[in-house]
């Protein structure tokens, strides 16, 4: 009963129904940019920016479904050159309606493997031979190797690379994942909004009793200073995970019923040939989604402490801001590069930690950035639930 | 039945707010009286297990309250000074939720709500929001929601502070009637509120107990009579200057002043009946009656 009423507490507010109104209203404009943000060409060259875009978008790529084998690359980069000597300086719309766009990922893809570590360079297919495109997968190797030389600075480091490496398999699968490419970027976005949006909820579970002058019946209660802390506590954890999946749920519902979802099982090395997580894009926008969620429990916890702590929701609305928003620009501001890629925000930054390879060394144990951070901020929140009991239980009770 | 006070201090860093204070209490009204700043909250807080005193005990039964912790709490019900509340719920959302805390069940929570809010005249607007409310009608949510799990001890910090003379009289009424069969902590710096209901009356000045007794007891153990006179109005300047006058009152050809003297302060002046009020103004001088936002 306890709950219940804590989250009557919580939502009967009235700046907290509108802030939720706002982020559902958010959610549904995300939606809709999210399905008209994508254009396709059709055989006369005329761009649509319908909702129904990239379905047909997905129809029209579906011809080159399938495994990417040397053949078909070749087949795909000699076509390419063949536009590229007809026509020097820009293929026609209609060209581009016809035969580019259905094979534009795999173009550039092949652009972004010659690349090497400098990642996508746009027209590099232009300078190799049918041979070399037959080969690509040996082109990717040969970089794997320097990129191996260049990131991993010890054996063991070296060792873990060519393992993760290894674990893709090569030809790669195609399917088109416009969806869930498009969709990656709209569920970061949503789900930063949601965690600011979160943090600022939970503030006022352990402050509204003193900014209201509530304390004093409130710790005065039979269960006060035990089963009310923990009701607290749940209740934070409970709105924290329903606002987020039902946000997330509304952004992802409405998006992907429009648009579709082809392309959950492609790899993401697709789009980036050189990327250290073994995954599919499906599997990477669920990663976003889950790194979202331990973002929104984290934001909560620490909201929670803060403000068991200090009686205010001031500091504990900030804080989570600074955590999630703030701390990007601090970290490109300063020297410490690789430290700045374990802070919080990195768990609402997954987009560009799945393309990047950093990897980390204690002992002779070598972990990637991804799951290092899911368990860590996860047993961080984890850690500060017992914090925040001990804290608030204890209000008053100092003899000076 | 028995709440028992052993030395009890508190201090705030360089400040002691109350000062090895002892009494014991048993069932019936105490009322608590002392000006602003007295430390009547303080004590009062520390009763409630809100605050752990620096020095001293507070047993209930023989046991300390703090170590009773929860079992202790069950068994009481307390009523701030500055009542604070969540205001966008409404009243019956809030006496589910407190009730919640206190450890009722749902269907006795319902069901204690139910008779509380009849019992303080507040049954027809349970739907209202908190906010909505008038002073009076939160104050009375107050008393609804101390009395919830039927508590042995109820402590109520100026429960009448700020109402209007009707609604507190509504509310004294309300105290006694809920008086029976249980301790009642009556903290106020409004004489009337006690003089009519408390069965003993503790005097609290600078954080002490300096006396105890019925109404009857502290006021006969005043040391100076009360006066009745009326005097020029240009004169009594000097009369409120040279005695501690308990009540001035304009009429017709001067000012009738109520002092307090051990002799006759003018000719003519006749020896009225003292009052607790006029016991409370020798014992706290000046300071009596002043209303301050500070308590603590």
């Amino acid at each position: 009963m306890m709950v219940k009423y804590e989250l009557k507490r919580i939502f009967t507010k009235r700046l907290n129904r509108l802030l939720l109104a706002v982020a559902v209203i958010i959610g549904v404009v995300m939606s809709v940019f999210a399905v008209t943000s994508e254009w396709y060409a059709d055989s006369e060259g005329i761009n649509h920016e319908t909702p129904d875009a990239i379905r047909r978008l997905t129809q029209d790529k579906n011809q080159w479904k399938g495994e990417l084998t040397g053949d078909v690359i070749a087949q795909i980069v000699a076509d390419r050159q063949e536009i590229a000597r007809d026509y020097p300086d820009e293929a026609p719309d209609t060209v581009y309606g016809e035969r580019i766009q259905a094979y534009s990922d795999i173009t550039q893809m092949v652009d972004t493997i010659l690349g090497g570590d400098e990642g996508y360079s746009p027209g590099a297919l232009q300078g190799i031979t049918t041979d070399q495109a037959k080969e690509i997968y040996s082109i990717r190797e040969q970089y794997i190797e320097q990129l191996i030389q260049k990131y991993g600075d010890t054996p063991e480091k070296q060792e873990f690379l060519r393992k993760q490496y290894e674990k893709t398999d090569t030809p790669f699968y195609y399917e088109p994942a416009d969806s869930w490419d498009n969709m990656r970027l709209y569920a970061t976005t949503y789900g930063i909004i949601l965690v600011v949006l979160i943090g600022f909820l939970a503030a006022g579970i352990f402050s509204d009793e003193f900014s209201l002058g509530a304390d004093a019946v409130f710790f005065s209660c039979r269960y006060s200073r035990t089963r009310a802390v923990r009701s607290k506590i749940l209740t934070g954890l409970l709105m924290a995970t329903v606002i987020y999946w039902v946000g997330m749920a509304l952004l992802s519902g409405i998006s992907f019923a429009v648009m579709g979802v082809s392309g959950f099982n492609t790899p993401y090395q697709v789009d980036s040939p050189y990327c250290i997580y073994n995954v599919t894009f499906g599997q990477l926008y669920l990663i976003i989604l889950v790194c979202g969620y331990i973002a929104s429990l984290l934001s909560a916890s620490v909201a929670m402490l803060l403000s068991a702590k200090t009686h205010s929701a001031n500091i504990a609305v900030c804080v989570p801001f600074i955590l999630f928003c703030v701390s990007p620009f601090i970290g490109r501001a300063l020297p410490f590069d690789t430290f700045f890629q374990l802070t919080p925000d990195q768990l609402v930054n997954i987009l560009n930690c799945a393309r990047r390879t950093y990897i980390y060394q204690i002992g002779s144990l070598v972990f990637r950035q991804i799951p290092f951070i899911m368990l860590f901020y996860t047993l961080a929140a984890a850690v500060f639930l017992p914090l925040i009991y001990q804290c608030y239980r204890k209000y008053g009770l100092k003899r000076r | 039945m028995e709440l028992k006070i052993n030395g009890l201090t508190k201090e705030f860093k360089d400040f002691r707010a109350v000062d090895h204070v002892s009494c014991s209490m048993e069932r019936g009204v105490y009322g608590l009286l002392g000006v602003n700043g007295a430390g009547k909250t303080t004590l009062m807080r520390m009763i409630c297990t809100l605050l752990r005193p620096t020095e001293g005990t507070i047993t209930w039964d023989g046991q300390d309250i703090f170590k009773m912790d929860a079992a202790y709490r069950k068994i009481l019900g307390y009523l701030p000074q500055d009542f604070g509340f969540y205001p966008d719920f409404t009243v019956q959302d809030y006496m589910m939720y407190i009730s919640s805390i206190k450890g009722l069940r749902p269907a006795v929570a319902k069901k204690r709500t139910e008779v509380l809010l009849d019992r303080v005249g507040l049954k027809r607007v349970k739907k209202r929001k908190m906010r909505a409310l008038s002073g009076g009608m939160q104050r009375r949510v107050g008393v609804a929601q101390a009395m919830l799990n039927d508590p042995k001890i109820l402590i109520l910090d100026e429960p009448t502070a700020g109402l209007d003379p009707n609604e507190r009289i509504r509310f004294r009424n309300l105290i006694s009637e809920l008086s029976e069969d249980r301790l009642v902590l009556l903290s106020t710096h409004i004489v009337s509120d006690v003089e009519f209901i408390a069965g003993d009356i503790l005097l609290m000045k600078d954080g002490k107990f300096f006396m105890n007794g019925t109404a009857d007891e502290i006021i006969s153990e005043m040391d100076q009579a009360v006066w009745s006179c009326t005097v020029p109005r240009k004169e009594a300047d000097r009369y409120l200057s040279r005695y501690l006058v308990s009540n001035v009152k304009t009429v017709p050809g001067g000012v009738e002043l109520r002092i307090l003297a051990e002799r006759c302060p003018v000719e003519g002046a006749v020896m009225e009946e003292a009052a607790l009020e006029d016991a409370f103004l020798l014992y706290f001088g000046e300071k009596a009656g002043e209303h301050h936002d500070g308590e603590i």
